[in-house]
Order: C-alpha cells, then sequence, then structure tokens
C-alpha cells in the first residue's frame, strides 16, 4: 500500500507549476490583509485576452468557471429552454437542474457518445440557452465543430456557451469567433494545462448578448491565485510542456489499456473513459491507494474516468488494474467450480 | 470443420404476453390457450435463423416438431433431430434434449424461450457448452438473452468466427408471486455466452428506492399529471413510475400491469390486449405512458407485452410518453424496444423524449 494514495479522479496535471509560479504566489501571501488590486485584475484580464487572441473587453475573471457556469444559467435561463449534454461537467447538469424553468438533456449513447446535431437543431425551435463541454467530460470527446457551432448560433434567440476547460489538450477552440457572434460565450480554466487546480483561476469570453449577466460581476481573485496566474502567462513555454507531456503518457496510457483489452474511449483531453466489467473497480483500486472517478451516476455500470497522472502513477494504475482483473477472474472461476 | 450447434424451441414460451398472464408456467399455459394465445416462439427463432449469416459453417442439431425441427426446415440447412416429444411439451423435454445434445457434441446451444426454459436449459447444461438464448418469453430478466432474436444470430456469427465466452445471469421470478404484483427475483445459475457485450440484455436491476427516486417519480408524477388531457384515454404501463403517475391522479395502479384512465377516472384495470382494444372503441383519442423496466431499458417488449403491436400502432409513435428518472437514464445505454414487429420496431427507434423531472426532458436513443 501507497503511503499517499494516487490521485487520477480529478483531472488535474500532475506537475507542479515552475518555481517563479510558486514564488510569485507566495509574494501574494504577503499581501493577504488586502483585497486584490484592480490593476492586478485588469493586468490578468489583458493577459488572458492576448493569450486567447480575443478583445479585453470580451474576457470576465472568476475563481472557477463552474461559477461563471452557474452564473449564466441563473441569469439566462428565465424564459428560455436551458439545453445540455448527458453525461456532462457535474457542477453545470446540477446548476441547469437547479435554475432552469425547463431543461431538455440530449443523450450522448455509449458506445460512441456522438451528440446527433440535427437532434439539437430540433430543439432551437423557441428561444434556448445551449451549454456543450467541448471536449466533454467524461468522454473526452470533441462534440462540436465549428461548423456545428455555426448553425447552432445562426438564431439569435440561442446563446451557446462552450465549455472549453480542457482546451489546451484538444487544440479546439471557438474563442476566435466571439467579437462578431453575440450570441456564443466560452467558458476556460486555468486549473488544468497551467498546474493551477488549486488556484481556481476561471473565465469566460463572452459575447455582447452576455453582457448584461457580467456587467455587475466583479470577483476578487485571492492574492496568491492572481500573482501565479499572471507569472504563469508569463512563462507560457512550461504549459505546451505540460501538455505535450500529459498527451504522450495518455496516448501510452490507452495503448497499454487497448493490448489488455479494456475498452477506452480516445480522449482529446487529460483523462480517459474506462469500461471494465470488473464490479467495484473504483473501491478496488482505492484498496489499492489508486483513485478514480466513479461514473456509475451518470453513465451505465462500468464506467470510470481515468486521470493521466505521472508515468510512475499510471503504471501504478495499469499494474494495479491487471491484479485486480487476475484476482477477478481468479475468483470467479472458483465460483464456477463451486457451482458445478 | 463445421461447428456443431443445437436448438432447442419452448413453444409455449411468450403465450402469456399478450393476453396478460404475465409467464407460462404450469398450468397457466392452458388458461393462455383458452384466452385466445398465439405461439410467438415460432416468429422469434424465425427471425434469428433467417439472419444467421454463418450457415454454411454449422452443422445444427435440433429438437423434434415444434420444439425446434419444424422451424429449420424452411432453411436450406442439413440438421439432425435429437431425441423425442409426446404431444405436450415439457420443462422436462427441454432438459432431456439439451443434455442429449451437449453428450452428442453440440458446441453451442441456441435456446429460444423466457427464463424459465433459461432455467431448464442451465439445470441441463450448467457451463459446458456456450448458449445463444433467443428472447421469447412474457418475462425475461436473465443477462443472459441477446436483446432480440436478430441480435442473437450476430452472436451465433460471432461464436462461428471464434470470440470467447463469457458468464451471464439467470434470473427467475416467482411467476405466483408476479401475478399479485410482487416482483420476487433471484440469482439461479449463470450461462456462458459468446462475448458480445453490446448484444446482452443488461440484467435487470432492482427499482431504486432512495427518497430521491421517489421525490423524482412525484415530479414527473406532477408534471405528467398537470399535462393531461381530460378528453384522453391513457394506458399506464407498468413500474413504480406509473404507480405514482397513479398515486398522483388519486387511482389504484396494478404494479406490472395495464391501467387505464380517462377524464381523471380508472377505466381499466389489470388489461390485456383484447380489453385495450375494447376501450379503443368507446375512446377515440389515446397515449401510452411507460417507463423502461428496471436496468433493461426496454419499453415495450418486456414486462407489458399486453401493449402488442397492433395496439402500438393504433395509438402511435407521437402518442408515446416515455417517463423515468434521471438516475435511472443515466444507467442505461439507451431505450430498446423489442415487440416482435421488426418494422414497427424500427419506426420506434431514434431519439425520444423522457420526462425525467418537472419541466425537465432527457432525448434519449431508442434501439431495436
Amino acid at each position: 500500500m501507497l503511503k499517499e494514495p494516487i490521485k487520477l479522479n480529478m483531472n488535474e496535471v500532475p506537475y507542479p507549476p515552475p518555481q517563479e509560479v510558486i514564488e510569485a504566489a507566495q509574494k501574494g501571501l504577503a499581501k493577504l490583509n488586502r483585497y486584490a488590486d484592480p490593476e492586478d485584475l485588469g493586468r490578468l484580464r489583458g493577459l488572458l485576452a492576448g493569450y486567447s487572441g480575443v478583445l479585453e473587453e470580451h474576457v470576465v475573471l472568476s475563481p472557477g468557471s463552474d461559477i461563471l457556469l452557474r452564473e449564466v444559467i441563473h441569469t439566462f435561463s428565465k424564459g428560455r429552454k436551458v439545453i445540455i449534454v448527458s453525461p456532462s461537467f457535474f457542477p453545470t447538469v446540477q446548476a441547469a437542474k437547479q435554475f432552469a424553468t425547463k431543461l431538455v438533456s440530449l443523450r450522448l449513447s455509449p458506445p460512441e457518445f456522438d451528440l446527433d446535431l440535427d437532434l439539437l437543431m430540433d430543439e432551437l425551435k423557441e428561444a434556448c440557452l445551449v451549454i456543450v463541454d467541448n471536449p466533454n467530460n467524461p468522454t473526452g470527446k470533441i462534440l462540436l465543430h465549428r461548423q456545428a457551432v455555426e448553425a447552432i448560433i445562426e438564431s439569435t434567440d440561442t446563446l451557446l456557451v462552450v465549455d472549453e476547460a480542457y482546451y489546451e489538450f484538444s487544440g479546439v477552440t471557438f474563442a476566435d469567433m466571439v467579437h462578431d457572434r453575440p450570441n456564443l460565450a466560452v467558458t476556460r480554466t486555468m486549473d488544468k494545462a497551467f498546474s493551477l487546480a488549486g488556484a481556481r483561476i476561471g473565465y469566460i469570453i463572452a459575447g455582447e448578448a452576455f453582457g448584461d449577466a457580467f456587467s455587475s460581476f466583479y470577483a476578487f481573485l485571492p492574492q496568491p491565485s492572481l500573482y501565479a496566474a499572471i507569472e504563469a502567462l508569463n512563462h507560457p513555454d512550461y504549459v505546451r510542456r505540460n501538455v505535450q507531456r500529459v498527451v504522450e503518457e495518455r496516448e501510452r496510457v490507452w495503448r497499454i489499456l487497448n493490448e489488455l483489452a479494456v475498452h477506452v474511449c480516445q480522449s482529446t483531453t487529460n483523462f480517459l473513459l474506462v469500461k471494465t466489467e470488473i464490479p467495484d473497480i473504483v473501491k478496488r483500486l482505492r484498496d489499492i491507494g489508486i483513485l478514480v472517478l466513479d461514473l456509475s451516476n451518470q453513465l451505465p455500470s462500468g464506467f470510470v474516468r481515468v486521470s493521466i497522472g505521472t508515468g510512475e502513477e499510471n503504471n501504478a494504475f495499469i499494474a494495479g488494474y491487471i491484479k485486480i482483473r487476475e484476482a477477478y477472474l481468479n475468483g470467479t472461476q472458483m465460483n464456477v467450480g463451486l457451482r458445478g | 470443420m463445421k461447428n456443431i450447434v443445437g436448438l432447442i424451441v419452448n413453444p409455449v414460451a411468450g403465450m402469456g404476453g399478450s393476453v396478460g398472464l404475465k409467464g407460462t408456467d404450469g398450468e397457466t399455459y392452458k388458461k393462455a390457450l383458452e384466452l385466445g394465445a398465439q405461439p410467438v416462439t415460432p416468429r422469434r427463432t424465425n427471425d434469428c435463423l433467417s439472419r444467421i449469416e454463418s450457415k454454411d459453417d454449422i452443422t445444427l442439431f435440433v429438437a423434434p416438431g415444434k420444439m425446434g425441427e419444424e422451424y429449420v426446415e424452411a432453411f436450406d440447412m442439413l440438421f439432425t433431430v435429437i431425441g423425442a416429444v409426446g404431444e405436450e411439451t415439457s420443462a422436462e423435454d427441454t432438459k432431456r434434449i439439451a443434455a442429449e445434445m451437449v453428450n452428442r457434441g453440440v458446441e453451442l446451444l441456441i435456446f429460444a424461450g423466457g427464463d424459465g426454459t433459461a432455467r431448464d436449459i442451465y439445470d441441463a447444461i450448467d457451463s459446458k457448452v456456450p448458449v445463444v438464448a433467443v428472447p421469447s418469453g412474457v418475462k425475461i430478466f436473465s443477462s443472459v438473452f441477446a436483446v432480440s432474436a436478430r441480435a442473437a444470430a450476430e452472436m451465433v456469427d460471432a461464436f462461428v468466427e471464434g470470440t470467447d465466452v463469457t458468464e451471464e445471469e439467470v434470473l427467475d421470478i416467482d411467476e405466483e408471486a408476479f401475478r399479485e404484483d410482487r416482483l420476487a427475483s433471484r440469482l439461479y445459475g449463470y450461462l456462458l455466452v459468446p462475448n458480445v457485450r453490446r448484444f446482452l440484455q443488461p440484467g435487470k436491476a432492482a427499482s431504486n428506492v432512495s427518497v430521491s427516486s421517489i421525490e423524482s417519480k412525484k415530479e414527473i408524477a406532477a408534471y405528467v399529471v398537470e399535462e393531461m388531457d381530460q378528453e384522453t384515454l391513457y394506458l399506464l404501463g407498468p413500474g413504480t413510475t406509473l404507480e405514482a403517475i397513479a398515486a398522483e391522479m388519486e387511482v389504484p395502479k396494478t404494479l406490472l400491469g395495464i391501467d387505464a384512465v380517462f377524464g381523471g377516472e380508472l377505466v381499466g384495470t389489470d388489461l390485456n390486449e383484447k380489453g385495450i382494444l375494447g376501450l379503443f372503441e368507446r375512446y377515440g383519442k389515446r397515449k401510452i405512458i411507460v417507463t423502461p423496466i428496471g436496468g433493461n431499458g426496454f419499453i415495450f417488449g418486456r414486462g407489458s407485452k399486453q401493449f402488442t403491436p397492433e395496439v402500438i400502432e393504433r395509438v402511435g409513435r407521437e402518442n408515446i410518453v416515455v417517463v423515468g428518472t434521471r438516475d435511472k437514464l443515466n444507467r442505461l445505454d439507451c431505450l430498446r424496444v423489442d415487440t416482435g414487429d421488426f418494422e414497427l420496431d424500427e419506426l420506434l427507434c431514434g431519439y425520444m423524449e423522457v420526462t425525467v423531472g418537472y419541466k425537465e426532458g432527457m432525448m434519449v436513443k431508442v434501439r431495436c
């Protein structure tokens, strides 16, 4: 048994941020008696606008993109049908259930987990707020392409929010469309590729139609987070390295699982959707110190989401899985013998 | 070298469904006949056999007469009849012939029937050879069954191609309890099946009885009842979600049967096909409200065979209301139909909106 559990359940990047980012956060700690300086907030906003290739006026900051998604649903679900996909980022589902006066979930069916665009277009006959995580969490699939986004936002009665939390891994973004598409918004986070999950920096790149929701939305960010985020954006090379290492590891784990005849979906993120026939796999892995996400509340039994860790962590997961599978198969054979 | 494949058909399986008898175990079979029930296994068996692509690679051993022989005569296949049966067939015939087939070297056994038949096959052959189970019973709770006769044919082909095998459950429920609206299921054993998981029927899950599930059903019921039209006949299918709708309307509900309401009043209880068609003479506007039963995802074809193809066709796809809790829907790959009429099944396929809460829907794919 390992001392510390191997955390492959939260889609964090396993590599810590570079030393200068940590030192910047420490500088922020020295200012904990003060609220964040508006100038610093403006600086971060400008850096994120530059990083995303959009105008600063479209960028709104928040301690976590889930808060922004919640705000959008809260504000724009009045008089609109809310359309989400299922499964989806769980806080989005929760907020939609809480605030929507009319909610339609479009089920992504295994094994393909495709979004049926015709079905979605059929639903857009009345004023709608559509929220799609792209890539989808937990399937790791790209659900929307540019042409689909164009088609959805053609109707000005429709507001489309694309959650791009894993954009750096997928490389697919619609942020550049926001400046002339008022009814489109994109949410992003620095939690993942920037190795800043503990800092909780989220942002939305919103078209003009969303202006009402955010005209009075002003989030003070914690000083250490703000300083760390600014420093991180000054050193974007480490983000590229992070992404490269995670993608290489993801593909390696995917290949090995495939060779082991485990059903695992292709992913464009830093996690893999795995289908297993071993009952209670989440508990069995936890018992040997490996944490993965149980998806039994969102998908048919046997699906788990496994975040990509370091090479060593991933090897531990694979070795643990093989060991559990062997034990399970031996146990099954023993049962057969007993029944016979 | 050809694969030796056996075929055993339970000729009375599924006959209780259209007359509302919830099974044909024991003496109930005679009651089904008196009520005018027609055999359903010939069509299912035929559907399966006609879709097997690897016929040339198979040597067939079949049970005699209506237990197998009669159905293979229509196909250009060589077959050997195993054993003998009398005028009336029984579970003992199934067991004896299955055991004999295994002794004669059968490598795969196809059988058509319901949970009772699966139980008999298990008693006879245990894990000695794999099986392909063609669903034809009234109540099919065992995951050993293929989702449809067509899927069963694909499993036979997969076996011939050399796929490995896996264990699946044989369950049975107490038919006496089932007829008294009590669902008492138990694990009976395991059979081996060709490992083609997507074609299997997921094992029936116990209904979720958590508080949140009860609340969800109340929400669904409140919305469905609010949307009801006083001039429409509503046929309420089996299941606890429909029970919640009946409770919201303050009318009694047969848990595993079909009841009918019109204008807020109960106008039919535990209806069979004849009873439903009788109500159609009196009520022009009709809707069916159904929920996927247990963990199977079937909205038609399992547990509610009183909704025959004729009943469903006369109601129309657009008048089918599907309800179910979000938790239950999340656990399903999709919804499924297996009415016994392929054309109707295909018509029912595609997306359907399932009411999962108050003004809350989920668009879910229906497959057959």
